[in-house]
């Protein structure tokens, strides 16, 4: 079943690549695809930050603001401060993250709704910062400080680069740290975690301190390539950095699957949702496409079926 | 009146029971004993409806059925009681005895709940058990939570007009003494108009309570034998292919302990759990903790763990204070605990072998914070040829292991971490016999390099037969204290008078 999980979507990607190029071959010209991957970069960076959420059976619904904040305080700081200023973004990430762990892991309350209200103090924040409107990053501050993101490297956009660089970070931390294992173990069963003396709480704190981070970075980089920050930038990413990560393989009972797996999901989102505005298929039914998806991926996912019932 | 005729089941081309064959009468108790594994649960699950046979037919009383699910057998008057606790605990205990078959109690479309719980109340007292059919599942123990288990399955006493064929798979496994024998007082009655089967690895119980023993070994039935026949070796060879060594405790293994105090406790209490409980433990001394259910060796061994709060008293582990502190402390401090639940609290059913062993001090297999993965593997392998886990390879996931298996990976888990306290808590529950001699043979090795242990024995023999020391609890207090190391070596009838 593991190994199942594993490889499904990767054929699904491969599937859905060769659906699309049938229509229209020019899709499978290496231009489109790095287009598409880059473009991707955004949504990728907060899914991974979710994957591990996920991976130790909880859930985190603030990120989309705190994306939002991130590029708010981005916008506002870096024309005086420049690069201190998306060290200050992201740092605002892992503080929102801190209170969404402390929430939950200390004082013990579900996941969900402490992301929830942590998630609804960081709009307000968003939006109260910058006076309900959208801050414009001007050429100078952007090119000066925002390049790592934006710009390109060996012909490839910037975007692609930090994605893999971050994406190979995480994936060392997950597979070869104690952390990691210590994350496996939280979300496969917390009581025999607490008996191998796996400090549960710590472990969800670093957790969402993560999750907090990775959605600022992905505040930052959506900031630099759209040149604004706002309260509403990351808006409507909740759901798909989610569906990223389920239709990845991670399972939402928690204790398997992983930071790749979401690379994978994430690709076969974007991909399905430009194949279907090239293959011709409105808006509302690509709606309709993902959800049935998502509730197939969530019914093959690994876990599941070991955990029984689900709540 | 329960006639099995050549079944066999295959689970994705493996044999899980191969032509098995048997026979049960009204008023017979037939036991059925046989190694993890050998394919007991699974008859059971035939017997029951629950999984299909893949080739040979049941008779009841004399007609060959189908049996298509739990509700289907209950029909014929065939009633199981679960190794694995089935009842729902946030409901009471009487709607769990009747769940699924309210409707005798409707009236007016509504439960009438006193009905309920005055029939809930007969069942109870079926197996001896005194409490209000309306109490929450959730609060009673564990041994009452089987009792009600068993007392649900009774009411077929009362559904089904024809004989009965009550299954119990290790009903006892869980059970201390007293409630063994309420168990085998309520099978003797029920014989009048059932046929029993009974699955236990107590041998000498089996031998005890039935007419008829089954030995099973590899999915098949490899002796059937009377009562008069059986004795304990006799089976465990069937079972096993090899003779119970005399040495079955590894006795001649056991050393003299250091004079070195390893673990202090001073005036440890719990208010409903224990109170003033006070000893030392030596370095390389295995202290067994005996008592009735309920007389706190259960709550102390995992306050010791930091799994429960003290309200007063001292732990002190090699001069460090243990006293009310998280579980990663004590892990640091070089405890280790093996749980009674070891599928919840033991391992972590979906990480490989090499993940669990490596679970707790993980930092210790790592260099410069990254896990030094050759060798993790090396030490592993190391530890499944020493211990003896059979499984395809330290990548398989623990949750396709064997119950023994499981269990060998968490005493391996403490064993590589180099705990100086162990605590084990019903280390051998459900073993067979293979596997429990390799945990005595580990238990004396881990005592030979130093480490103290605290026991909860699966038995009075067993307590004895591994422990230096003996202390003995009776409603949270300590009554006796016994060295066991003298040249007459103590019996369960020395402990008794103190634990009851």
């Amino acid at each position: 079943m593991t190994k199942f999980a594993g490889t499904i979507p990767w054929l699904g990607l491969i599937a859905a690549i060769l659906i699309v190029a049938a229509f229209d071959a020019s899709f499978l010209r290496p231009m489109t695809l790095i287009g598409l991957f880059s473009d991707s970069a955004t949504l990728f960076l907060m899914a991974l930050g979710m994957t591990w959420v996920i991976y130790i059976g909880s859930i985190d619904l603030s990120l989309q603001a705190v994306a939002a904040v991130s590029s708010v305080i981005l916008a506002l700081l870096i024309p005086q401060y420049g690069m201190v200023a998306i060290a200050v973004a992201l740092v605002a990430g892992v503080l929102f993250g801190l209170v969404s762990g402390f929430v939950h892991g200390v004082l013990k309350l579900p996941s969900f709704i402490a992301t929830l209200a942590v998630g609804g103090i960081a709009a307000t924040a968003a939006l109260a910062l910058s006076g309900e409107r959208s801050i414009q990053i001007d050429a100078t501050p952007r090119t000066d400080s925002l390049s790592w993101a934006i710009g390109r490297t060996l012909d490839i956009p910037n975007e692609i680069w930090v994605s893999l660089i971050v994406l190979a970070l995480a994936m060392v931390i997950e597979q070869m740290t104690p952390f990691g294992k210590a994350m496996k173990a939280l979300g496969s069963g917390e009581p025999a975690a607490r008996i191998a003396g796996i400090r549960i709480q710590r472990t969800k704190l670093i957790v969402f301190m993560f999750a907090g981070l990775f959605a600022a970075l992905s505040g930052v980089v959506l900031a630099g390539r759209l040149s604004s920050g706002s309260p509403t930038i990351a808006n409507e990413f909740l759901l798909p950095a989610i569906a990223a990560v389920v239709l990845g393989g991670t399972s939402l009972a928690g204790g398997s699957g992983g930071v790749l797996r979401t690379l994978v999901g994430t690709l076969l989102i974007v991909v399905a949702r430009t194949g279907m505005t090239f293959i011709g298929i409105n808006a509302l039914a690509q709606q309709i496409v993902f959800g049935l998806v998502l509730i197939a991926a969530v019914s093959l996912s690994a876990g599941r079926a070991q955990k029984g019932i689900m709540k | 009146m329960l006639q099995l005729n050549d079944i066999t089941k295959n689970f994705y081309g493996v044999q899980a029971l191969k032509e098995v064959s048997l026979s049960v009468r009204v008023g017979e108790v037939v036991g059925l004993v046989g190694e993890n594994g050998a394919g007991k649960s699974t008859l059971m699950k035939v017997l029951n409806g629950i999984h299909q046979p893949t080739n040979g037919s049941i008779e009841i009383n004399g007609a060959k059925r189908v049996l298509r699910g739990p509700r289907d057998a209950a029909t014929h008057g065939i009633g199981m009681v679960f190794q694995e606790q089935s009842l729902v605990p946030n409901i009471s205990i009487a709607e769990n005895i009747f769940l699924g078959n309210e409707a005798r109690f409707v009236k007016f479309g509504r439960i009438d709940w006193r009905t309920m719980n005055d029939a809930a109340r007969q069942q109870l007292a079926k197996v001896g058990l005194e409490v209000d059919p309306n109490t929450v599942t959730a609060d009673l123990s564990f041994i009452q939570r089987q009792m009600v288990e068993l007392a649900k399955v009774l009411t077929l006493e009362e559904a089904v007009a024809g004989n009965l064929c009550i299954l119990l798979d290790e009903p006892t496994s869980m059970l201390e003494q007293a409630e063994i024998t309420i168990l085998f007082s309520v099978i003797r009655k029920l014989r009048g108009r059932a046929g029993i089967v009974f699955i236990s690895h107590r041998l000498d119980e089996v031998i005890e309570i039935s007419d008829t023993i089954y030995v099973m070994k590899d999915g098949a039935v490899v002796s059937r034998m009377e009562k008069a026949e059986a004795s304990p070796s006799r089976i465990h060879h069937l079972m096993v292919g090899r003779e119970v060594a005399a040495s079955y405790y590894k006795q001649e293994e056991r050393q003299r302990p250091e004079k070195q105090i390893a673990l202090k406790v001073r005036g440890l209490t719990k208010a409903g759990a224990f109170e003033d409980i006070s000893f030392d433990l030596n370095q390389g001394e295995v202290a067994a903790l005996v008592g009735t259910e309920g007389a706190g060796s259960e709550p102390l061994i995992r306050s010791l763990f930091g799994l429960e709060k003290v309200e007063r008293g001292t732990i002190e582990l090699n001069g460090i204070d243990l006293t009310n502190v998280l579980t990663d402390r004590s892990v640091a401090a070089g405890v280790g605990y093996v749980p009674r639940e070891r599928k919840i609290e033991g391992i972590v059913e979906e990480m490989s072998v090499q993940e669990n062993i490596f679970l707790p001090l993980a930092r210790q297999a790592t260099r410069f914070g990254l896990f030094d993965f050759s060798r993790m593997a090396k030490k592993t392998n190391e530890l499944m040829g020493k211990l003896r886990i059979k499984a395809p390879d330290r990548s398989t996931p623990c949750v396709n292991l064997s119950g023994g298996n499981q269990q060998k990976v968490v005493l391996a888990r403490w064993y590589r971490t180099g705990a100086r306290l162990f605590l084990l808590d019903h280390p051998t529950r459900g073993l067979d016999v293979g596997a429990k001699e390799d945990v005595y043979s580990l238990i004396r090795e881990i005592c030979a390099g130093g480490a103290a242990v605290i026991l909860i024995g699966d038995t009075l023999e067993e307590a004895l037969g591994l422990a230096h020391t003996i202390v003995v609890l009776k409603d949270g207090m300590q009554t006796a204290r016994f060295d066991n190391t003298a040249a007459t070596p103590l019996t369960p009838l020395d402990l008794i008078p103190h634990m009851v």
